[in-house]
């Protein structure tokens, strides 16, 4: 029983106990709020995003050596954590945008920018993982919304954000759309991965959608 | 081996397409759509006004490159097509790329040298299953030329390329041979 609900009983017995009518006001209020909170949709953590350091190791492990998480990645899972060590420090590090998304500041998953090769500066794609645990909650979203703001921010001549996601993965073309991409087509036997050769749709987010 | 089909001149003669590797010698050629300013605007090289640095894009650019042809009409080459692999993860797409001179559009020249590519590109080149093309969204001509020799439209990607200096907006197209 939460707290609305108690305080609710508590004044029908009060009233009832001291011969008060009760209040049909105060009774429609607390019963609203007790339904609120059932009814309520759980809200998503606050997320922070921020670089990652050397000790953020073992968080890294969460997702990084979890297959369900690793399932439409290039890379197997990783098992051995000196593996994920040399990963942070030759990729992670050094790469231009990439970002631990935090609760409480703990990682719980990592985003990236990657801008395209050679001219093309105006442009970069945008990848992202979360630990299996943290699902289903917004997380990804919201960690997309705030990296989508720092990117345009940050990286000059940035007119471009694409990502492109599994055809057979809905759950990250849902999380991309709910961010505010644009799905543009189906790239046929676009990228390959683990010995096959996948379908992947192309979303984009342009700075002037973000205007 | 040459790669060869027929197509018909203004006054219904046979004239035959074939394709065949560049020499320094297709200098004068070569300067000829390199030079012209019908072309200039839908490629992405700015255009060229002396034969010596076509020389030098000849000896950097089109002599090394790993598939590049050039289109030959009755043996004298008009134009240039190329598959490029872009990326080194993912050998299996790589972006055709043509370019013709101005005189001779219009006559289904571009579309045979396409057909050709897709005759022998996918044995060629170990691993290929999809060659894409980017063209700019104003150049209909191009779009009819892959769409032409059987190539899918997939999408319009939005402020794609950067294009002579302008963010562009590109048409992907592609051919998959399992399914196209």
């Amino acid at each position: 029983m939460n707290d609305d609900l108690r305080t609710l009983v508590s004044y029908i017995i009060y009233c009832y106990s001291h011969n008060h009518r009760p209040n049909q006001f105060i009774i429609y209020q607390l019963s609203e709020m007790n339904h609120d909170e059932k009814h309520q949709k759980p809200k998503t953590p606050t997320i922070t995003l921020r670089k990652f350091t050397l000790s953020d190791v073992d968080a890294f492990m969460s997702w990084a050596a979890d297959p369900r998480v690793t399932r439409f990645q290039r890379r197997d899972p990783y098992s051995d954590p000196a593996d994920a060590l040399a990963y942070i420090t030759t990729h992670i590090l050094p790469h231009p945008w990439y970002r631990a998304i935090c609760i409480d500041n703990t990682p719980v998953g990592s985003i990236s920018v990657k801008p395209a090769p050679g001219e093309d500066r105006h442009r970069a794609s945008i990848g992202y993982r979360l630990a299996y645990d943290y699902w289903g909650k917004g997380i990804a979203t919201e960690a997309l919304k705030l990296t989508i703001k720092a990117a345009f921010e940050e990286l000059d001549h940035l007119e471009r954000l694409e990502a492109i996601a599994d055809v057979d993965n809905p759950a990250s073309q849902r999380v991309l759309e709910k961010a505010g991409f644009k799905e543009e087509g189906i790239l046929r036997k676009y990228v390959r991965l683990k010995g096959e050769t996948r379908d992947m749709v192309m979303f984009s987010f342009l700075l002037s959608d973000a205007v | 081996m040459d790669e060869q089909t027929t197509v018909l001149n203004r006054s219904r003669q046979p004239l035959t397409v074939t394709l065949r590797e560049f020499e320094l010698t297709d200098v004068d050629d070569y300067f000829v759509w390199a030079s012209d300013d019908r072309v200039s605007p839908w490629w992405r090289w700015d255009i060229f006004t002396n034969k010596e640095d076509v020389l030098t894009f000849m000896e950097e650019t089109v002599l090394p490159h790993p598939w590049m042809r050039a289109i030959c009409l009755d043996g004298r080459p008009v134009g240039a097509i190329s598959v490029t692999r872009r990326t080194a993860e993912h050998q299996c797409r790589a972006e055709l790329g043509y370019v013709i001179a101005s005189q001779y559009w219009g006559r289904g020249i571009t579309t045979e040298a396409v057909k050709l590519v897709l005759g022998t590109i996918f044995g060629d080149m170990e691993g290929l299953e999809r060659l894409e093309a980017l063209v700019l969204v104003q150049n209909v001509g191009s779009q009819k030329v892959l769409e032409k020799a059987g190539f899918t439209k997939e999408g319009i990607l939005k402020k794609y390329l950067i294009h002579k200096g302008k963010i562009s907006d590109m048409v992907m197209y592609s051919f998959i041979p399992s399914e196209n």
